[in-house]
């Protein structure tokens, strides 16, 4: 009951940041379409044009505003001391890690889920690729928490670096753009992709807490 | 026996041996398969383009040997903290990616003439460019941390996930529809090559992992001095 009340209580404080940086997930919205004007003025206002490449459109801006959003993952909490204080209440760091990913997946991937159907409305997708795009963004967006946990943890140890995080991100979501973008060529057999993404999101879940906590142990023993 | 290979100061010992004949052997055999290569039938169907395979094959062959040589010590150096393998790690990392960069270039010099085209987005020759980026990116980030221990188990860890992408180009031909053609030497059955480019083939592969094999154990050998004196 008391670990419960501990992770409660970690939600809650989670939940108090993300309302008080509340413009800092606006503007990585902004970004979002902002970066979506950018590519419908550079490509022209053919409808065909755009409804036939808009799908990939979505989850490339998607995926590169997730990385916008990297530096802020562990670095206050470790600057300020947060995380040990945190281990010193109990909760082991693969814990504090898991947490962690679920609060960036609530508090931060989850507002982009309001957005995607008005960005599909820009480029007048049909309903049914929304809704392909709506679950496998549920699922694409744990695994991105996972990575983006991962290489945010692993920058903490780094001071010359930082766009290193980010490319590694974009490096390992080559598999999840590949399975959720193709979900709409097999319309028949949809439902062995998303399979495929649940599988790999239950890999991520499984091996990214050890790898971020060794890495946060690391970095917290040669602060 | 082969202490050696996880031993540094054996390493240097037993190279110091082999290294001359190594130059010796390597660049005999370099001009031997050249001649080979010089000597061998032209394609009925590709005429002279076919000879680009004999620097093709090889240096495909030898870019996913120096990750899978690379994925196998990452694994022994977390496993049992050797440092060892994780200077093999940094030393390696450059050959695998020129010879995956010289796959890349030759295999798209290839497919002009006879594909029509410089690049094709195809399974297999995406997955090898997405080879060609992890060893970019380990590269990279030999030269990211100022930690030592920290940057050897980081790219350590990366490796191994990264290796996912070995099985995928091998098999990239059989699951997908490519249009690169599908292994005609590596499959369990008979090769499916003539012998008189198939024996060229071989001597330009052994003499291609000779000289890879050299460049390592000078790369090494400078590693474990760089080492040494920090």
């Amino acid at each position: 009951m008391i670990l419960i009340k501990k992770i409660f209580l970690f939600f809650k404080r989670e939940s108090k940041l993300f309302y008080r940086n509340i413009v800092d997930l606006f503007s990585n919205i902004l970004f979002f379409f902002l970066s979506i004007f950018i590519f419908v003025f550079a490509l022209g206002t053919d409808e065909q044009l755009l409804k036939s490449i808009g799908l990939g459109i979505i989850w490339s801006l998607l995926l590169l505003s997730s990385t916008l959003s990297l530096r802020r993952f562990y670095e206050e909490d470790f600057n300020n001391g947060v995380l040990i204080i945190i281990h010193m209440r109990g909760i082991s760091y693969e814990l504090i890690v898991f947490l962690k990913i679920l609060s960036h997946f609530l508090f931060v991937q989850m507002p982009f889920l309001i957005s995607i159907p008005v960005a599909s409305l820009l480029f007048n997708l049909p309903i049914y690729e929304v809704y392909n795009l709506m679950i496998t963004f549920i699922i694409g967006s744990l695994i991105l928490s996972c990575l983006s946990s991962m290489s945010a943890s692993m920058n903490l140890l780094n001071k010359a670096n930082f766009s290193i995080g980010g490319i590694i991100v974009l490096l390992f979501s080559i598999p999840i753009i590949i399975f959720s973008v193709g979900i709409n060529e097999i319309e028949s057999d949809y439902k062995s992709l998303i399979n495929i993404l649940i599988g790999i999101a239950l890999i991520f879940l499984g091996i990214s807490p050890w790898a971020s906590a060794s890495f946060l142990k690391l970095a917290i023993r040669n602060k | 026996m082969f202490s050696f290979l996880i031993n540094p100061s054996k390493f240097n010992k037993f190279t110091d041996i082999i290294f001359k004949p190594l130059v010796f052997i390597s660049s005999v055999i370099l001009i031997v398969g050249l001649i080979l290569v010089y000597l061998s039938p032209l394609d009925y169907q590709q005429g002279l383009t076919v000879k680009i395979m004999y620097i093709h094959v090889p240096s495909a062959w030898l870019a996913l040997l120096t990750y899978a040589i690379m994925t196998i010590y990452s694994i022994i150096g977390i496993a049992f903290k050797m440092p060892f393998s994780f200077i093999i790690n940094r030393a390696v990392a450059p050959i695998g990616a020129v010879f995956t960069l010289l796959c890349l270039i030759s295999g798209s010099l290839w497919g002009k003439p006879m594909w029509g085209t410089w690049w094709v987005w195809d399974a297999r020759l995406t997955s090898v460019s997405i080879l060609l980026l992890l060893y970019l990116v380990i590269i990279f980030l030999n030269q990211t941390f100022e930690n030592r221990d920290v940057r050897e188990k980081t790219i350590a860890i990366f490796i191994i996930i990264g290796s996912i992408n070995l099985p995928i180009i091998k098999f990239s031909v059989d699951w997908w529809n490519t249009l690169h053609q599908p292994a005609s030497i590596s499959k369990l059955s008979a090769p499916s090559i003539d012998g008189s480019m198939l024996q060229p083939l071989l001597v330009m592969t052994i003499a291609f992992s000779l000289i890879g094999l050299m460049i390592a154990v000078l790369r090494i050998k400078a590693e474990i001095l760089i080492r040494k004196n920090h």
